[in-house]
């Protein structure tokens, strides 16, 4: 009995994840025949059965968000594709073992830069989560990871920058030239899980000194 | 770092360094575990440890990590290619149990709790194949950090 390859029909099923917003992708054969349906399921590691994932059953397209079934940040997890193409060929492939806490990805904070005559202030917003806690209250990153840190940085000119790390999300640089184009970024770090976001970027000028005008 | 496991204190611990390790292996370790229905070290050994029973059971899961599955699992260490990394957490581990030995010795009114926990651990992890077994004891040790970092005394 040979059994045929479909390893081509179902390639990289893995789990893409910001702020914890878990999304299931997966790749097709090359030249996908239009009529290949996906099917998602998924357990917690540990468990014993795989459970379907509602609205991802027999779809086109090749990716699905399993967000909310993935959202106890105590728990690991797996999800699995089954391709099957037109011809009735199929083939399933597993995820690895899912941390949404180890394997999420850190998205650039929300920021704003507010530009006085000599010194510019850098308002970090909350870094809210799609996470919950039990009494419905939403999470922010700092709230899930305890280290977390602001990475303030201002390059004053190409050869000099200045740079503070903080707990707090607000931070004030002074001694600034008035009148003058400054680069700034923010970026957020996570030094126990070697998590950092990409920067936060914003280029800011100092107001013009009008007091002996 | 220094770490509080109830009465029992373990300095020198860096566990980003653990971490480092554990990862930089995760990927491999656990792809060879595809019992995907059985986790040894489920909530039921790990959830709502007193205190004081931490360092029990810390010191008897540990010691069965050192005995047990690092020694069983140092070729396929060696095979693929991660020895760098199972050193580094073995001596480590090592360097816990020893640390902890004497302190725990001293206590004895939460052994029995703890060694109930540690038997759940250890009846799932013999119904197991024993080369399965070792393979998902190893997978599972960012679960064991998870919990160990809770006692870090920052």
């Amino acid at each position: 009995h040979i059994t045929e390859d479909t390893s081509d029909l179902l390639q990289h099923v893995k789990f893409q994840s910001s702020n914890f917003e878990n999304i299931l992708t997966w790749d097709g054969k090359l030249e996908s025949a239009p009529d290949t349906v996906y099917s998602v399921q998924y357990k917690t590691y540990g468990e014993g059965e795989w459970l379907e994932k509602e609205g991802c059953q027999r779809i086109t397209r090749k990716s699905c968000n399993l967000t909310v079934e993935t959202s106890n940040l105590t728990e690991l997890y797996y999800a699995r594709v089954t391709a099957i193409d037109g011809a009735g060929r199929s083939a399933t492939k597993m995820t690895n073992r899912f941390s949404p806490l180890q394997d999420t990805n850190i998205k650039p904070p929300d920021v704003t830069c507010i530009p006085k005559v000599r010194s510019i202030q850098m308002n970090v917003h909350p870094p809210y989560t799609v996470i919950r806690a039990r009494n419905g209250h939403q999470l922010t990153l700092e709230n899930i990871f305890q280290d977390l840190r602001y990475h303030f940085n201002l390059r004053i000119n190409h050869t000099y920058q200045m740079h503070f790390e903080r707990k707090q999300r607000k931070f004030e640089f002074f001694g600034l030239t008035p009148d003058t184009e400054f680069h700034g970024t923010v970026m957020i770090c996570i030094p126990n899980l070697f998590k950092e976001s990409a920067p936060y970027e914003c280029q800011v000028k100092t107001l013009p000194d009008r007091t002996w005008t | 770092q220094e770490f509080q496991f109830g009465p029992c204190q373990v300095d020198g611990i860096v566990l980003q360094k653990l971490w480092q390790a554990f990862w930089a292996m995760k990927d491999i370790v656990q792809a060879q575990d595809n019992i995907t229905s059985v986790r040894l070290l489920r909530k039921e050994v790990l959830q709502n440890v007193s205190e004081t029973e931490s360092c029990h059971l810390l010191h008897a899961l540990l010691r069965f990590y050192v005995n047990t599955v690092f020694k069983n699992y140092h070729d396929k260490a060696v095979e693929f290619g991660i020895l760098k990394s199972f050193s580094t957490l073995a001596n480590n581990f090592f360097v816990i149990v020893s640390k902890l030995q004497a302190s725990q010795e001293k206590m004895f009114s939460t052994r029995e709790s703890a060694r109930r926990r540690f038997l759940l651990f250890y009846r799932a992890f013999k119904q197991l194949d024993r080369e399965a077994a070792v393979t998902k004891a190893f997978g599972e040790m960012d679960i064991l950090l998870r919990w160990m970092e809770k006692f870090n005394q920052l």
